[in-house]
């Protein structure tokens, strides 16, 4: 489901079946390396996209998490560490977060949530077939993933 | 003295008045009957058909198709992936189900559950389906996939909207 007033309505209703939250996390920077960056936030936009529609009825996606390149781990850390508080007090189980900057990689154990890195791919220049094949073949593995996460922790 | 077919001036003022009068007339109602009648003009434009794949690639398994179509939501116009699956049944006919999940939205997945080899399975909630599309009862869905409008032309599968049952 999306952040949407209309999904969110389901959501309302339907809130003990839905209990995983998808959060990309989305760095913004204007004045270095300003494409690579671009680059890394619609990599994910595009795979958390998909995984919404593909896992619609479990999963809530949520608005990105921005953050600027120059801030200091810590307090990127500590911002996230209050969102996912958040969406547990909500009834959330399960926080996925997406992200394509390898520094979220280092903060990992600092996270209750289940980190998802994959570097970005660039698509630029992808025709739209090979796009498509790409993106859906990367988001397999996403999803064998998630379901991963579903199991252990039903069996746990 | 007036000769007989020559035209009084009267007449030639009805004659006027009336033409002139009418074109008023029309100009002012046409837009209004155009209006009226609008939305049963609309109504004939009829779903775009999407080539999908060759049909001589259906077999009886089912396998998954992605497709895109234009939808506009809003003021917002994009392209949307689409999937089906896409098999033939015992009768040769050619099948067009849609994956979405009849619960609450997420893709099924055929025999991706290895307790139920022959049905399709949705991950987020254990719903199943048979080959068939109809809704495995005691699962969460209460309702069988749609299946897509389809045709066939020149070798080439065209898949159309999802309908429900």
């Amino acid at each position: 489901m999306r952040w949407t007033e209309s999904d969110i309505a389901i959501y309302e209703k339907e809130r003990e079946y839905v209990d995983t939250a998808v959060l990309p996390l989305i760095p913004i920077s204007m004045t270095s390396s300003v494409k690579t960056t671009v680059s890394m936030g619609e990599y994910i936009s595009i795979i958390s996209g998909e995984l919404e529609r593909q896992l619609k009825g479990r999963l809530l996606l949520m608005p990105a998490f921005t953050y600027l390149q120059t801030e200091n781990s810590e307090s990127r850390v500590e911002r996230l560490k209050q969102v996912e508080e958040e969406l547990y007090q909500g009834g959330i189980k399960h926080i996925i977060t997406l992200s394509a900057d390898v520094e979220w990689k280092q903060s990992e154990a600092q996270l209750s949530s289940a980190l998802l890195w994959m570097p970005a791919i660039p698509l630029e220049h992808m025709d739209e077939q090979y796009k498509m094949e790409t993106v859906s073949a990367q988001v397999k593995q996403v999803l064998q993933f998630v379901t991963n996460t579903w199991q252990s922790n039903t069996n746990s | 003295m007036a000769k007989k077919n020559e035209v009084t001036r009267r007449q030639f003022l009805n004659y006027s008045l009336t033409g002139v009068g009418g074109f008023m007339a029309a100009g002012m109602l046409m837009p209004m009957v155009r209006f009226a009648i609008d939305p049963l003009l609309k109504e004939g434009a009829k779903q775009d058909f999407v080539p999908v794949m060759d049909t001589s690639e259906i077999t009886n398994k089912p396998v998954r198709k992605e497709f895109k179509i234009d939808q506009v939501d809003g003021w917002y116009e994009s392209e949307v992936t689409q999937s089906a699956w896409v098999y033939k049944d015992e009768k040769d006919e050619i099948v067009a189900l849609s994956p979405v999940c009849k619960h609450l939205g997420c893709t099924v997945d055929w025999s991706s559950n290895p307790a139920y080899p022959d049905q399709f399975f949705c991950p987020c909630h254990a719903g199943r389906y048979t080959k068939d599309g109809m809704n495995v009862p005691g699962t969460p869905p209460l309702a069988p996939l749609d299946v897509y409008n389809k045709k066939v032309q020149d070798g080439k599968l065209y898949l159309g909207k999802p309908e429900p049952r």
